[in-house]
């Protein structure tokens, strides 16, 4: 994760999306602080993290906006994802009703995001394969159809969390040309930034 | 009158009247549950700043700060205790319990004493109690202050006595959207206070939540209503007392629909902080603007939880004092003021993640509530309820047009998927 001195970091904003209770929270918790803890305090509106991550001799900084799951606020969400460069669509593997207010999500983003915004299906809580309610097949090939990438994650154990963010860093460095400003991607030269550093505001 | 109103605690029902939690003996005032961070221009300092301790204040809840924040936190406490021997003064001189009636009616006066004067008395008690409030109401004089000025004393006089029981026995057993996502919810207020994560506290504040959510259908349970009663049930000490301020607070003190449906009522106060911002603070706005900062990403969680997340419980409650007493535009002054108070490093600052960091810094360690609330009055200047009331109904059209084409918008794509 080391990264030269006078490397060029990328802003992206990156905003997650999904039901109340889908593990948002906590997948942002364990890429930002390598935790995980059972009862999250409820967002309200979103919370903003930081985190930077290296990807062979590049460097995207995350801006991440956690959002509120609750309904009611989504009228809010717009603010949250305008300009966002990539967004995480979050589930719950264990609760249908969450990957179907996964769906809507989808379609909003493609209908009012940006055409360029990198999108990823997280289908959460992926430790609870007993009570798993929602096949991975029928998330792969909705994926697919909806050209997201796609992928099971558990942020209590870990898996694929870190993995999800660093393919999403991945697309965004491939994909866009970094004078492109409308993506979300800015391109800034602060060569003295400790990098691979971590904030947050978890408000 | 209002001294019947105020229910004593040797009635009859325990569950309604018993005092719920009890306020640490050893306690330290003034509280977050947030780690504790420090602001960037501190980090260089000695060894001595960076010792963190942790201790429990006065409304219970675990704080982790450096020394300096514990000698605030002692002055504030020395201030609190000040302004109680002021509060036990003014009562020595105008009677007991005077503050719960500062609108006396003139029938009580009649051939005794002249409607002017007693209209005199009436204004000279208003304006004392105003000043009083404002410099701090004493935490064991809350609960009976903010039940007469907000009006939730004359609003539970309104229904018969044993409307919450009723109510809550009305909702036992019974499952709704809102009680699914109070259930959810129990566990992720405030998790580390102490009372608040026990069974008992839990119950208490599910109950609030759930009666209140079948009281008013349209506003049901909205997240952000967790925060706010869990803190009343710890400052109102008995669960129909806090029940009681929710509601008034809901369906009097702020701006109608903050919390139903689309939350439009809190988009309307979105858009007059920012035209408020525009006003007081010129310079920051246009800065942010430029940056393509909306204030809103940071500020809307501040109106829908009164900052009770945001600043430390001593702060936030004082903050709340005068919400109760003068109404919702000392929420603009606060949300103003934390904006305010930083303009120089704002206006210095390029990225929206610094900007984030360097707002929620400053409110988290607001220790000292008279230094804060002086400034948020004096720095900011008067704003009349009048001008802000003109000023969301102009809003209200934009923002319920806005709402309206989301809706049409949103719905055209599900009929073409």
């Amino acid at each position: 994760m080391a990264a030269n001195a006078g490397n060029k970091i990328r802003n992206a904003k990156l905003v997650l999306l999904g039901d109340v209770g889908a593990g948002k929270s906590s997948l942002v918790l364990r890429f930002v602080k390598g935790q995980f803890v059972e009862f999250q305090e409820s967002t309200i509106g979103a919370a903003f993290f930081s985190q930077t991550l290296a990807v062979n001799d590049e460097t995207v900084k995350f801006e991440i906006w956690d959002t509120a799951g609750q309904e009611r606020y989504h009228s809010l969400a717009p603010m949250y994802y305008r300009g966002a460069a990539a967004a995480i669509v979050v589930y719950d593997i264990t609760n249908p009703a969450s990957f179907t207010r996964a769906k809507k999500w989808v379609q909003e983003l493609q209908a009012q995001g940006n055409p360029s915004t990198v999108v990823a299906l997280a289908g959460n809580k992926a430790d609870l394969l007993e009570t798993r309610k929602v096949q991975i097949e029928e998330a792969k090939t909705y994926a697919q159809e909806n050209r997201l990438f796609f992928m099971e994650t558990s942020a209590k154990t870990a898996i694929n969390v870190n993995d999800i963010f660093y393919e999403i860093a991945k697309r965004l460095l491939q994909g866009q040309p970094a004078q492109n400003p409308q993506a979300g991607m800015v391109l800034t030269q602060r060569p003295n930034e400790r990098l691979v550093s971590a904030s947050s505001c978890c408000s | 009158m209002f001294s019947t109103q105020i229910r004593d605690v040797d009635d009859f029902n325990p569950r309604r009247r018993r005092t719920l939690w009890n306020t640490p003996a050893a306690s330290m005032l003034t509280t977050t549950t947030h780690t504790i961070r420090y602001p960037t221009s501190r980090k260089g300092h000695a060894s001595a700043h960076q010792l963190s301790a942790k201790f429990e204040d006065l409304y219970g809840f675990m704080v982790e700060g450096n020394v300096d924040d514990v000698n605030v936190l002692n002055d504030v406490r020395e201030k609190i205790r000040e302004q109680g021997r002021v509060w036990w003064a003014v009562e020595a001189s105008k009677g007991a319990n005077w503050y719960l009636q500062p609108r006396i009616s003139s029938n009580g006066g009649e051939g005794v004493i002249s409607v002017t004067s007693l209209k005199l008395s009436v204004l000279t008690n208003t304006i004392t109690l105003r000043r009083l409030i404002r410099k701090g109401v004493p935490p064991v004089l809350r609960p009976k202050v903010w039940l007469s000025v907000s009006g939730a004393a004359k609003k539970r006089s309104t229904v018969p006595e044993t409307y919450y029981d009723e109510l809550i026995r009305a909702t036992e057993g019974k499952t709704t959207p809102a009680t699914l996502q109070i259930d959810h919810d129990l566990p992720r207020t405030f998790p580390c206070h102490p009372w608040l994560n026990s069974e008992d506290g839990q119950a208490a504040l599910r109950r609030v939540l759930v009666g209140y959510s079948f009281r008013d259908s349209e506003v049901g349970y909205c997240q952000g209503l967790n925060y706010v009663a869990a803190l009343l049930l710890l400052v109102m000490k008995t669960e129909e007392d806090a029940f009681w301020m929710l509601a008034v607070l809901l369906e009097n003190v702020l701006v109608n629909d903050c919390y139903t449906d689309n939350l439009s009522g809190c988009h309307v106060e979105q858009r007059v902080f920012k035209d408020l911002l525009a006003k007081k603070c010129p310079r920051i706005a246009a800065h942010l603007e430029a940056m393509g900062f909306d204030v809103s990403l940071v500020a809307t969680e501040w109106f829908l939880c009164l900052f009770s997340k945001t600043l430390p419980s001593e702060t936030t409650l004082r903050v709340w004092d005068v919400l109760f007493n003068e109404g919702a535009k000392v929420l603009f002054h606060v949300a103003l003021a934390i904006f305010k108070m930083r303009e120089e490093d704002l206006l210095r600052i390029q990225h929206i993640g610094d900007v984030i960091d360097i707002l929620q810094t400053t409110a988290h360690h607001l220790y000292d509530p008279d230094e804060f609330l002086t400034f948020a009055f004096d720095k900011i200047g008067s704003m009349t309820t009048n001008t802000i009331t003109k000023e969301r109904k102009k809003q209200e059209t934009v923002v319920m047009a806005e709402l309206d084409q989301r809706i049409r918008r949103l719905s055209s794509l599900k009929m073409d998927g």
